[in-house]
């Protein structure tokens, strides 16, 4: 099995952040869930997280910039894009900024699930 | 592959030394890049295959599923890049100019827009023709050159055009909220289906109008008034999508048509009109036929409403013969709309094509007066006529005749024919057989032709659309155009009342679902979940499953097939599927040569693997990083280099043999029990016993080129850790990669297979291939053949099924020769084919042994 991971949401989309951390949690992973990237990033800022998946659009900031931030104070902490409207620029520009990954909704769960944990896996040193 | 086994004579150059600690940390650091990109290898192959895939199997896709597959492969290929640069500590970043390039065109490809030319927001029929199709939408184009240039007869009128619904939905800002709704919906989810239909077009009715749109509306209103009296005049409001009735597309009845407006409610008529593009039957339809929603404007008529007397639809040909010498022509009291929506009674009549345009049948027969004159039939039949040969193929036309007794044309478009020359004598078979099938019913008229079979599924209510499971027979009273939504899951209709002119018959045969109106009885006769075989060409209802009639049942046609979507994915796989870069040893093997992203995959991998072998090279590692395999009974030389965990931990380093014991490699001990499990018992006399025998051969043979003989001198290596395998073989002249990865997770898990066999004849190298092509296709591989190359490979599955993929593929390398001596002998072929499956399904019995 793998091993279970400290996962952060940032997604305004209440019900996806919602029933995914429900998810998430029932298979063994711990979840925190944040509307904004203002409350993400003081969740981040606690330490808790291990991965942070992140949507693209957010109410209070551009996701594109609060990657930024994210990346600029944590850089180590891998961070997976997630969006509602695919685009390739944007797509590139996030892997350009450091994310992890770029995902499209809507997304089966055992997909996300495993690009979680390959993300926090190649964070890692190797034979960590 | 070749370029790597070249560079092993550089193999064991000296460098400056790290420790051993250093080294190793360097080692894993590079090989986690390794395994990274070998991931999105897959990911990115993955994605391609399922993107070829949707041009084939006709399954309906939309932009959101292009615009995403393409966002993914992007991705995954500039992470490619990415790892690549990274594991060859910096080098390759000339990468990033070929894969600007590509990205750069497939980002314009999928950018593109249907050209929409702006313009008035209104135009008078006087001056609608072909010309302005992009301002007033096909119907209404059709409806102008009817008018103007066919010289017939129709309303008075105008067309709010396309650039004034663009407008209207672009004042409100409404696009993107709509396809935020639209993303991501389960077509066959029908309750969530039309929620969000309902959502949509509630949205669209409550927008407000632009005020000048809204007052340009009303003016042209009232000039149609044509006086003080607007307050009387009724309107029929019709819309007329762009790209609706295109030469192969009719959105028949999938939009709304309002009749018998007033002017309070002409301007809130026109928007649900304009919503009504977002009825759930239109949103399945253009789904299923690559319409991207945008690309879709909803252009609406507004015509004087005619005082008509008698109205119906005429067809210029009989809807299954394209050659006959009578119009169809259906007629009923009053307007066109009830024989149209399949709720009147209405009288059939064929009329002769050439005049005097005499009456040939009538039904049913008229008992007091005949709806339809002699010579209102006569003229008709004379405007279907001029009709078909303004438009240049037979015609489906709604017609009035008003009280006045004059005619007017409603609308002309193109007649869905059953397509020539397919079916033509179904009419006429018969069910032949010992068995004859029990007939349930017969009669009624073939509103769409063809045999389906599944259980019956009534619908009488909305209750009942929502539970109608696929691939069952509908089975309804009347057939209305709302139940249009479920011909993308019903296998074939039978509807008790109705004739072939209803909308549901229209679209019935434009999805070739086979459909039978007007049988009676059926409700009663057909009794829910019993298993039937509808015969819709000769209007029969068969009790069971009837292949001798369902053999007749032309396949499927490819709906996206032409549709802008599927060009724009045809477009957009032009730039990412073509492999130009095949062969490693080639000098055009390079970075600038790139020309697609598969190119880009393929560099990346080739280059990936290099790197992890000239590792030693580079870092001054040891020359003990190769170990040979010590096994019996083996001429041939086996080397074994560890990328990380592929050696038991009790294993000595500085030994320079190693033995299967000490390997821990899982897919590396599969492909070794498939290489094993059977002696090589090729046809006599390749001799000496054991594969390695073909290596001698091969060596002594004088015919081979230099460069394939060096390539010859090269060992077979395998490079392993505990999950992954990458072996190099030649045996022959095979050449030969396997390469798998088997983890926890799924999304990296992967077998794949090249294969370039030569020596023999090209001709029986071509088949080699192809019989290889075959088993493999057989155990779940997806195959690419190119001439005498093949690649197969098979992503996302879990470790037991790709181990036993791996023991065929062992089997295979080791028995291709004996797979050559197929091919010399016909008459042995059939058995050692026989021979190769058996030995392949006893391989998959045998558990495999501990890794």
């Amino acid at each position: 099995m793998p091993q279970p991971l400290k996962i952060l949401l940032i997604d305004d989309e209440i019900d996806f952040v919602e029933t995914t951390g429900k998810r998430l949690i029932r298979r063994g992973h711990s979840a925190k869930t944040a509307l904004t990237c203002a409350a993400g990033l003081a969740i981040i800022a606690s330490g808790w997280p291990e991965v942070v998946v992140l949507d693209v659009m957010l109410p209070d900031r551009d996701g594109m910039d609060c990657l930024r931030e994210i990346k600029e104070k944590w850089p180590t902490l891998p961070v997976i894009l997630l969006t509602g409207h695919a685009s390739m620029e944007t797509g590139l520009h996030g892997l350009e900024c450091g994310a992890s990954d770029y995902c499209l909704k809507p997304i089966d769960l055992e997909a996300l699930v495993e690009k979680i944990a390959i993300a926090h896996r190649e964070s890692r040193p190797p034979g960590a | 592959m070749t370029f790597f086994l070249d560079r092993l004579t550089s193999f064991f150059h000296g460098k400056p030394r790290l420790t051993p600690a250093e080294l190793q940390a360097a080692f894993r650091s590079h090989y986690k890049e390794f395994r990274a990109l070998l991931t999105a290898n897959n990911n990115a192959l993955e994605l391609m295959a399922e993107m070829e895939q949707a041009l084939t199997t006709g399954h309906p896709f939309g932009m959101t599923f292009v615009r995403g597959n393409c966002t993914a492969l992007s991705v995954n290929i500039y992470k490619m890049i990415q790892h690549l640069t990274r594991l060859a500590d910096g080098r390759y970043t000339e990468l990033d100019h070929p894969f600007r390039a590509i990205t750069r065109q497939l980002e314009q490809v999928i950018a593109s827009r249907s050209p929409g030319t702006e313009g008035a927001f209104i135009l008078p029929m006087a001056e609608v023709n072909a010309n302005t199709v992009d301002q007033v939408g096909e119907k209404m184009a059709n409806l102008g050159e009817v008018r103007n240039r066919v010289g017939l007869r129709t309303p008075d009128g105008f067309v709010i055009t396309a650039t004034a619904a663009r407008q209207f939905i672009e004042a409100n800002n409404l696009q993107i909220e709509i396809n935020r709704r639209l993303k991501g919906l389960d077509l066959d989810n029908l309750e969530e289906l039309y929620t969000v239909s309902a959502g949509i077009q509630g949205l669209i009715s409550k927008a407000l109008l632009p005020k000048e749109l809204e007052e340009a509306i009303l003016t042209h209103h009232q000039q149609l008034a044509a006086g003080p009296n607007a307050e009387e005049l009724l309107v029929a409001l019709r819309s007329s999508a762009l790209g609706e009735d295109s030469s192969n597309v009719s959105f028949a009845g999938q939009y709304r048509t309002q009749l018998n407006v007033s002017r309070e409610f002409v301007t809130q008529t026109y928007k649900e009109i304009v919503a009504g593009k977002y009825k759930s039957q239109a949103i399945v339809y253009r789904q299923q036929r690559g319409y991207r929603h945008q690309d879709v404007q909803m252009c609406v008529g507004c015509l004087r409403m005619v005082d008509a007397a008698i109205s119906g639809v005429l067809y210029s040909r009989a809807p299954d013969d394209p050659r006959s010498p009578f119009v169809i022509i259906q007629a009923a009291p009053g307007l066109a709309a009830t024989v149209v929506d399949g709720s009147g009674t209405t009288e059939q009549l064929l009329v002769s094509r050439t005049a005097p345009h005499s009456i040939l049948d009538r039904q049913p027969t008229p008992k007091s007066q005949a709806t339809l004159s002699e010579a209102q039939a006569a003229e008709l039949a004379a405007a279907g006529v001029r009709l078909e040969k303004h438009f240049g193929a037979p015609q489906d036309i709604e017609w009035s005749f008003d009280r006045a007794g004059l005619l007017y044309i409603l609308q002309s478009r193109p007649l869905g024919l059953s397509t020539a020359g397919e079916d033509q004598d179904t009419g006429k078979h018969d069910v032949g057989g010992d068995a004859l099938p029990i007939q349930l019913l017969a009669g009624g008229m073939s509103a769409s032709q063809g045999v389906g079979c599944g259980p019956v599924y009534t619908v009488r209510s909305s209750l009942d659309l929502l539970r109608f499971p696929k691939g069952a027979v509908l089975v309804i009273e009347t057939p209305y155009p709302d139940w249009a939504s479920l011909l993308n899951r019903a296998v074939a209709v039978v509807s008790e009342t109705g004739q072939p002119a209803a909308h549901l018959a229209t679209v019935a045969r434009e999805f070739r679902i086979p459909a039978i109106f007007g049988l009676a009885g059926a409700l009663t006769a057909l009794a829910n979940d019993s298993l039937v075989t509808v015969d819709a060409t000769a209007g029969k209802v068969y009790d069971g499953r009837v292949e001798s009639l369902l053999a007749l049942a032309a396949p499927k046609p490819n709906l996206m097939a032409g549709s802008p979507v599927y060009k724009i994915l045809t477009e957009a796989l032009a730039h990412i599927t073509p492999l130009n870069l095949t062969d490693p040893a080639s000098p055009f093997f390079r970075a600038d040569t790139c020309k697609t992203l598969h190119d880009l995959t393929r560099f990346c991998h080739e280059k990936a693997v290099v790197e992890m072998f000239t590792f030693g090279e580079r870092y001054g590692f040891n020359d003990k990083a190769a170990k040979q395999l010590v096994v019996e009974n083996s001429p041939a030389q086996w080397w074994v280099i560890d990328l990380d965990d592929g050696f038991t931990p009790d294993f000595d380093p500085e030994s320079r043999y190693v033995d299967l014991a000490h390997i821990t490699s899982v897919p590396m001990q599969a492909i070794w029990q498939g290489m094993t499990a059977f002696p090589w018992g090729g046809p006599p006399p390749v001799s000496l016993g054991g594969f390695g025998s073909i290596i001698f051969q091969s060596t002594r043979n004088p015919n081979l080129d230099p460069a394939v003989r060096s390539a010859m001198a090269a060992k077979n290596y395998f490079l392993i850790s505990k999950n992954f395998c990458n072996l190099s073989v030649r045996l022959g002249y095979h050449f030969a990669l396997v390469e798998a990865n088997l983890g926890e997770f799924l999304t990296e898990n992967y077998v794949s297979f090249q294969f370039k066999g030569g020596a023999a004849d090209q001709n029986r190298r071509l088949l080699r291939i192809q019989l290889i092509s075959e088993i493999l296709s057989e155990f779940g591989f997806r195959v690419e053949q190119k001439v005498d190359a093949m690649t197969a490979r098979i992503e996302k599955k879990p470790p037991p099924y790709l181990l036993e993929r791996l023991r065929i593929l062992g089997y295979l390398l080791i028995h291709t020769r004996q797979i050559d001596m197929v091919m010399a002998d016909q008459g042995m072929a059939a058995n050692y084919q026989q021979k190769i499956m058996a030995d392949l399904h006893t391989l998959l019995d045998t558990p495999a042994t501990e890794g």
